[in-house]
């Protein structure tokens, strides 16, 4: 049988007399966790982006005149699957209907841009994906100057280089996101187990009556792994009320002030962020109690 | 109860605690081990409650090799004995109940059974008035008999006290002695370490005395000796 009264009444006990150190353990790990569940958000939002823009990396929409005819179509769609730097499996053909229909649940928002249309503005396109990114400016030229010049092109587009810029910039922040908080992460470790040790300490003429009346070794244990994960779920809390207010005051905003960006989140990803971090918050305390107890308790 | 064969203890390599102690301990026996400070009393206590490990030699309580004990059974070992130290090792913010009830509630004892038998065992050691006392408002004496209501508690076979009067004023420590022989009446094994001369030679028990780690005269009804 677990005394579950013991347990609560010494771990809270506890932690209300070092009271300053437990607050600098949760803040730590407060800190940490709303700063990754901030990157990840943040992330998601400017991965979604990316998506969602006319054109990946590596990819050149080339479209077609109105009115061209089927064999100038195949005849084109032959020469650009044969061009070497050109993936074969990704030439893909869109119909002036697709393209419209597209459009549509694409601006499903904001149904006036579409909605007085009459004739279908869109034209048909290849969507082709070269191999390698690097070499998408001479697939361009290879579809513009080929022998023949390949009839019914109206206009090639390829991937601005700004929008490859913006992703160095975003990996970069990821980056360094990434490096922050694992070292706050460590930190926030190293600080609950500091706050365990000194709990130890506080307690080690219980310890040591405990001891000496026959209290097995787990049962002096459990309170303070009590604590470490007390002290890890309450700033894994902090942190989820960081990251909800983080979408809601900053990234929900960023998205309505600039709809064009379609900055949407991934559905769902906030439950399973808020899910991950009171997980992650429970590892941390539980790791830092564990090491204090390693070092310190002596059972 | 208690069996030791050619029991060796070295600290650090070569200060010899306890050296070649064989000596047998039967249940229902009041023991006093006596001897001068360092002479070897209280490794031969921290030994039988494990808290100690020999160099070399076996030990036995109640027929089982203790030396051979896994790690994990110890705590079930020790509530088996009662422990009695000269510095009472009571928790200064618990009232005299909340002491000896700690003993019952980190062995897992349900509450009941601690309301019930914790003003039992102080009204058994005459606290049994004094359940909401701190232990700073009580005498050295009247401590010492908490402590030993905490020890005794779970009423086990044997009771190892090391100086148990070290820290009692001189006219209270017949109060003790009476208690543990009260205690040694109901066929608990006592083994007191002291070095109180008057007290042993009143009392007149089975002396084990010791120096330098060696025993060096063990006598039924005995005295403490000349030193």
């Amino acid at each position: 049988m677990i005394n579950l009264k013991y347990f609560s009444r010494e771990t809270i006990d506890s932690l209300r007399k070092n009271v300053i150190l437990a607050i600098a353990a949760i803040a730590v790990v407060a800190v940490s966790l709303g700063i990754l569940g901030m990157v990840v958000m943040g992330w998601d939002m400017f991965s979604n982006m990316i998506k969602n823009t006319e054109r990946k990396v590596g990819e050149v929409d080339v479209f077609l005149k109105d009115g061209v005819t089927e064999a100038d179509r195949f005849a084109l769609e032959g020469y650009i699957r044969g061009i070497a730097e050109v993936d074969p499996q990704k030439v893909t053909y869109k119909s002036k209907d697709q393209a419209l229909e597209e459009f549509k649940t694409r601006f499903a928002d904001n149904p006036e841009l579409w909605q007085y249309v009459k004739e279908n503005p869109l034209p048909a396109s290849f969507t082709v994906m070269a191999k390698d990114p690097k070499d998408i400016g001479v697939v361009v030229s290879k579809i513009q100057n080929g022998n023949p010049v390949p009839a019914g092109i109206d206009e090639i587009k390829a991937a601005s280089s700004a929008i490859e810029r913006l992703e160095n910039v975003f990996s970069k922040f990821r980056t360094i996101g990434s490096v922050v908080v694992v070292g706050l992460i460590f930190v926030a470790i190293l600080l609950v187990s500091v706050t365990i040790q000194v709990a130890i300490f506080a307690r080690r003429r219980e310890v040591g009556i405990m001891k000496l009346v026959g209290a097995t070794n787990w049962f002096i244990r459990w309170p303070f792994i009590l604590e470490g994960v007390l002290e890890g779920i309450i700033g894994s809390i902090i942190a989820v009320f960081m990251v909800g207010l983080f979408k809601v005051y900053i990234l929900d905003r960023l998205s309505t002030a600039l709809p064009f960006l379609r900055m949407g989140s991934s559905s769902g990803l906030l439950y399973i962020l808020f899910i991950a971090i009171v997980a992650g918050g429970i590892i941390i305390g539980s790791l830092g109690s564990v090491f204090a107890l390693r070092r310190y308790l002596e059972v | 109860m208690i069996r030791m064969r050619r029991v060796t203890k070295v600290y650090k390599g070569k200060i010899y605690a306890l050296e070649d102690i064989t000596v047998d301990i039967e249940r229902g026996e009041f023991v006093f081990l006596v001897g001068p400070s360092g002479s070897g009393k209280t490794t031969f206590i921290k030994l039988l409650i494990k808290e100690e490990e020999p160099t070399s030699g076996q030990i036995y309580i109640a027929d089982n090799n203790i030396s051979q004990l896994s790690k994990w059974k110890i705590p079930y070992l020790r509530r088996k004995m009662g422990c009695v130290f000269q510095d009472f090792k009571l928790l200064p913010h618990k009232t005299v109940f909340q002491n000896v009830a700690f003993a019952l509630e980190v062995t897992n004892k349900p509450e009941r059974l601690i309301d019930q038998q914790v003003p039992e065992v102080l009204k058994l050691v005459g606290l049994g008035h004094k359940l909401d006392a701190f232990p700073d408002e009580l005498s050295g004496g009247e401590q010492q008999r908490v402590s030993i209501a905490r020890a005794f508690i779970n009423r086990p076979p044997m009771l190892l006290c090391d100086e148990p009067t070290g820290n009692v004023d001189p006219s209270l420590t017949d109060g003790i002695m009476k208690l543990l022989e009260h205690i040694s009446a109901s066929g608990t094994t006592i083994v007191m370490a002291t070095h109180d001369r008057e007290l042993v030679n009143a009392y007149r028990k089975r002396v084990i005395a010791m120096e330098n780690g060696r025993i060096i005269r063990d006598q039924d009804r005995g005295v403490y000796g000349s030193d």
